[in-house]
C-alpha cells in the first residue's frame, strides 16, 4: 500500500470516527486496549498493554489516531495498562465466541465468493446462538458483525466471567459436539423381567436437553419421514446407513412401525436396530448442528477483540452491533458500509480486478484507472488490490 | 457444635472456633503433643492412603490439628503434597457428609452433629445455583463447570449432558461428588503459605517424616515393570473384563488404568494391553490415561487404596498378601520384590514387534 493511499484511508477513518458515536463496553476502564496504526508495509504491530486512562475519551482518541484497527480485551484487570499479564491481575472475562469464514467446514477457500462465505458464516451463527440462548440460557449477549469474515458473540452474564480457559474448552467442546459419547448420552434403569426369569435393562436417551435433545430430533424426524414413505422407499433409505442389510433395514422399520411412541419417549431399548441407528443420528446431529468456533478466541481469557462500531482496515466495513431480531435479516455486504463511504465516487488504480458484491449492487472490476464508488474503492484499496489515484 | 467442627474443620466457623480457642498456634505445636500427633497423622495418612486417618475422641484435639496439618503441608510446600492432602481431607469430608444426608433419624438432637446439605450449600454460596428437582437436582453451568473439571469420566464432560436453559442436571451421588471437589477446592485454597519460623521449628521432626513418606512414594512409582501374572487379584480381574470386551463402570476402568498409569505404562501401551477386543474404545482409553496422567487435566491420579476398591465392589478374590497391605500399588510392589529379576519377563518385552515398533517408553 502505498503512502498516497494510506494518508487518503487515514483521513476517511478521520471521518467517519468524526461523525460516529461509539459506546464502548461495559467496564472499559479495565479493560486492555489495542490498536494497529496505518504504517507502510503489510506487517502490523499492535500497539497494546493500553489503559482507556491512557488513550483518554474513545471518540477522542478515534478521531486523533484513525487507527487501522481497534481492540479491546475480553478480559478484565486491576491494571489493564501494565505490560505483562501477571502484573495486570486477571479478575473476570466476557466468553467471547468468534465465527470466522476461513474456518467453517462448508466453506470453499477460493471458490466461495465473499458473500457466500459470510452467508454460511451466519448459518453458523444462527446454529451458535440455538447453544447459547437454548441449552446455556445466555441472556447478556452482544452479537457483532465483525467487519471481516464473520461474526464475534459477547457473553456476559454473571454467572461465566469467572470461568477458566479449561471451563470454557468444556464450553467450546459442547458447541462443537467434541468428546460426545452415544454410550453417556444414554440411561440404563434395570426392569424386572415381566414374564422372564432375569431382569432386563431399559436404555433411554436422554431427551431433555444437551446433544440427547439433538440426537433425538435428528432420529425422529428420519422415523417420522420413514413412515410416510411406501415399504420399498423406506428400506432402501435404511439400506443407505452402514451396517444395514435387508434383515435389519427390516426390523428398524418394523420396530418405527410399531412402537413409534417409545421411539418418541426416547426409549432405544425398542429394538437393537433402532439403538443402531440412534447412535448413527448422534453423529450425525454433531455433523449437522454443531457450530465451528475457533477454539482459542473462546479460551484465551486474554483475548483481544475488534471494538464494534470502529472500522475494520482490511475491509473499510464497520464492526457492527446486531439487535437479536436484526440478524436473520441482516445483510453484511449491505449494512455494514459506512454511510461515510456511500455519497461519492473516487478514482482509483486497481491492480486486482474482478467481482465485488458491495452495497446491494455487484461490481465487475478490471484493472487500472477508474471511478467507482468510495465504499467498493476503500474496500478494494483496504485489500490491498487497488491504490488511490493522484487527484 | 465443638464436635461438628471437628468433623468438618474446613467450614467457615470451624475456623473461627480455631480463633475463639484463644491459643496461638505456635503455643499448641509447642505444647500440645496429641495435637501435632494427630496432624502429622492427617498428613501422612492422607499421603499413603488418601484418607486422614481415625479421628480422635477429643473434639479439641481433632479440630485443632486441622491448622497444624496445614502449617505441616506448607512446610514442605510441594505441589504433589499440597493436592493428595487436599483430595484426603475432601474424601473424608465425603464420606462424612454423604453419612450425615443419609441419617434420616427423625428425632437429632439439638447438639447433632450432623451436616444437612442446605448448610453445606450455603457454606459455598451455592444455594443460588443449586436447585432440587424431582428426579436430582439441577446446577448452573458456570458453577458445574469448575467443580466437574477433576471429576472422572466421560459422564462428567459438558457435551455429554442434558444442559437446558444454563443448568447441569445431575443425581444426588453427582451432587455429592461435586460438592466434595468444593471442599478440595476450599482446603487447596491458599496452601502452601509461609509458615513462622517460631512454628516451622517445633515442627521439624514430623516434617521430616512427611517428606520420607513422600519420597517413599517417588520410589513406588518408578516400578516401571509389567508383568501382569504378578498384578493384584483386583486388577487381574478388571484387567480381564476390558479384555473379554465387558463393559466397565467408570470407577473400575479408572482403577485399572490408573494401576497401568503408575506401574509405569504409556497411553499407547495401555491401548496395546486392553486392544485384545476390539470394542474397548481407543478413543476413551486414550482420553482417560492421558487425563489420568495429568497430561490433559490438572490432576494427576493415583491408584485408589484397598478400601477405595473394596467400597466400589473391585476387591475381588482376596489372597493372603492382600490381608497385609492397604494398597494395590504396595502389593505389586511386594510381588515384584519377591520375583527373582530374572524370572521377570515385562510384558512390553513379548509385545515389541509389528505395530508396536514406534512405541514411546513414557507416553509423554
Amino acid at each position: 500500500m502505498e503512502e498516497r493511499t494510506r494518508a487518503y484511508l487515514r483521513g476517511r477513518f478521520r471521518d467517519h470516527y468524526r461523525r460516529t458515536e461509539i459506546t464502548p463496553p461495559p467496564a472499559a476502564n479495565e479493560r486492555e486496549w489495542g490498536f494497529i496504526p496505518w504504517t507502510e508495509g503489510p506487517d502490523t504491530t499492535m500497539v497494546r498493554h493500553r489503559s482507556l486512562l491512557e488513550l483518554g475519551d474513545l471518540s477522542e482518541f478515534l478521531v486523533r489516531k484513525r487507527p487501522r484497527h481497534v481492540y479491546f480485551s475480553a478480559g478484565r484487570f486491576r491494571d489493564p495498562g501494565a505490560s505483562s499479564m501477571a502484573a495486570k491481575d486477571w479478575q473476570s472475562a466476557d466468553l467471547v465466541f468468534d465465527l470466522d469464514a476461513d474456518h467453517l467446514p462448508s466453506v470453499t477457500l477460493g471458490e466461495d465468493s465473499y458473500a457466500e462465505m459470510l452467508a454460511k458464516c451466519k448459518d453458523a451463527l444462527l446454529r451458535l446462538l440455538d447453544f447459547l440462548e437454548d441449552d446455556f440460557g445466555f441472556e447478556d449477549l452482544e452479537v457483532v458483525f465483525s467487519g471481516g469474515r464473520g461474526y464475534h458473540v459477547h457473553v456476559r452474564d454473571e454467572s461465566v466471567l469467572h470461568l477458566e480457559r479449561e471451563h470454557r474448552r468444556e464450553i467450546v467442546d459442547y458447541v462443537r459436539g467434541i468428546g460426545m459419547e452415544y454410550e453417556e448420552l444414554i440411561e440404563t434403569e434395570t426392569v424386572a423381567g415381566l414374564g422372564r426369569k432375569t431382569p432386563t435393562e431399559r436404555r433411554t436417551l436422554e431427551i431433555d436437553g444437551g446433544w440427547g435433545k439433538r440426537t433425538h430430533d435428528h432420529l425422529l424426524a428420519f422415523v417420522d419421514d420413514l413412515l410416510e414413505m411406501d415399504e420399498d422407499d423406506a428400506l432402501d433409505r435404511l439400506q443407505e446407513f452402514d451396517g444395514f442389510g435387508e434383515g435389519k433395514a427390516q426390523a428398524a422399520l418394523n420396530a418405527a412401525r410399531n412402537n413409534r411412541e417409545g421411539i418418541e419417549s426416547g426409549n432405544v431399548t425398542v429394538h437393537t436396530a433402532i439403538s443402531q441407528l440412534a447412535e448413527r443420528f448422534a453423529s450425525r446431529a454433531v455433523e449437522r448442528d454443531n457450530a465451528p468456533i475457533d477454539e482459542p478466541v473462546t479460551t484465551d481469557t486474554n483475548r483481544l477483540i475488534r471494538l464494534p462500531g470502529s472500522l475494520h482496515g482490511g475491509s473499510g466495513l464497520e464492526t457492527m452491533r446486531l439487535e437479536r431480531d436484526a440478524i436473520a435479516d441482516f445483510d453484511p455486504l449491505v449494512d455494514a458500509v459506512p454511510e461515510t463511504f456511500t455519497n461519492h465516487e473516487i478514482t482509483v488504480d486497481v491492480s486486482r480486478g474482478g467481482e465485488v458484491e458491495l452495497g446491494g449492487d455487484s461490481f465487475t472490476v478490471t484493472e487500472g484507472d477508474q471511478s467507482l464508488p468510495e465504499y467498493v474503492a476503500v474496500f478494494l484499496m483496504a485489500r490491498g488490490r487497488a491504490e488511490k489515484e493522484k487527484e | 457444635m465443638q464436635r461438628l467442627h471437628a468433623r468438618y474443620p474446613f467450614l467457615e466457623a470451624a475456623r473461627d472456633a480455631v480463633a475463639t480457642e484463644a491459643v496461638d498456634l505456635a503455643t499448641v505445636v509447642e505444647q500440645d503433643g496429641a495435637v501435632v500427633d494427630r496432624a502429622r497423622e492427617r498428613v501422612v495418612t492422607a499421603v499413603e492412603d488418601g484418607e486422614t486417618g481415625e479421628p480422635r475422641r477429643e473434639p479439641r484435639v481433632e479440630l485443632l490439628s486441622y491448622p497444624v496439618a496445614r502449617v505441616l503441608v506448607s512446610m514442605i510446600g510441594e505441589r504433589v503434597l499440597v493436592r493428595r492432602y487436599a483430595r484426603a481431607e475432601a474424601a473424608t469430608a465425603y464420606e462424612r457428609f454423604a453419612a450425615d444426608f443419609d441419617d434420616t433419624t427423625e428425632l437429632k438432637s439439638v447438639q447433632s452433629t450432623d451436616l444437612d446439605l442446605e448448610t453445606l450449600l450455603t457454606e459455598f454460596d451455592l444455594t443460588d445455583a443449586v436447585q432440587a428437582t424431582a428426579d436430582g437436582y439441577r446446577v448452573g453451568v458456570g458453577t458445574y463447570l469448575p467443580l466437574a473439571e477433576d471429576q472422572w469420566g466421560d459422564e462428567w464432560r459438558l457435551v455429554n449432558r442434558s444442559l437446558t436453559d444454563g443448568d447441569v442436571p445431575v443425581t444426588e451421588d453427582e451432587l455429592r461428588s461435586l460438592l466434595r471437589e468444593a471442599v478440595r477446592g476450599r482446603i487447596e485454597d491458599g496452601l502452601p503459605f509461609d509458615v513462622p519460623d517460631v512454628i516451622a521449628a517445633s515442627l521439624e521432626d514430623e516434617a521430616d517424616e512427611v517428606r520420607e513418606v513422600l519420597a517413599e512414594l517417588d520410589l513406588t512409582r518408578e516400578i516401571d515393570t509389567v508383568v501382569p501374572d504378578l498384578f493384584p487379584p483386583c486388577m487381574k480381574a478388571l484387567l480381564d473384563d476390558i479384555q473379554k470386551g465387558e463393559h466397565l463402570p467408570h470407577h473400575s476402568r479408572f482403577a485399572i488404568t490408573a494401576f497401568l498409569a503408575n506401574i509405569g505404562m504409556s497411553t499407547d501401551e495401555i491401548v496395546d494391553l486392553y486392544r485384545v477386543n476390539s470394542t474397548f474404545g481407543e478413543d476413551m482409553t486414550r482420553y482417560q490415561t492421558d487425563h489420568i496422567r495429568g497430561d490433559t487435566s490438572p490432576t494427576e491420579y493415583s491408584t485408589p487404596s484397598c478400601a477405595t476398591m473394596q467400597s466400589y465392589g473391585d476387591c475381588v478374590n482376596k489372597d493372603d498378601l492382600c490381608e497385609r497391605i492397604p494398597h494395590p500399588m504396595a502389593y505389586y510392589e511386594e510381588r515384584i520384590d519377591d520375583a527373582d529379576d530374572d524370572d521377570l519377563e515385562d510384558w512390553r518385552e513379548g509385545e515389541g514387534e509389528g505395530d508396536d515398533a514406534e512405541q514411546s517408553a513414557s507416553g509423554d
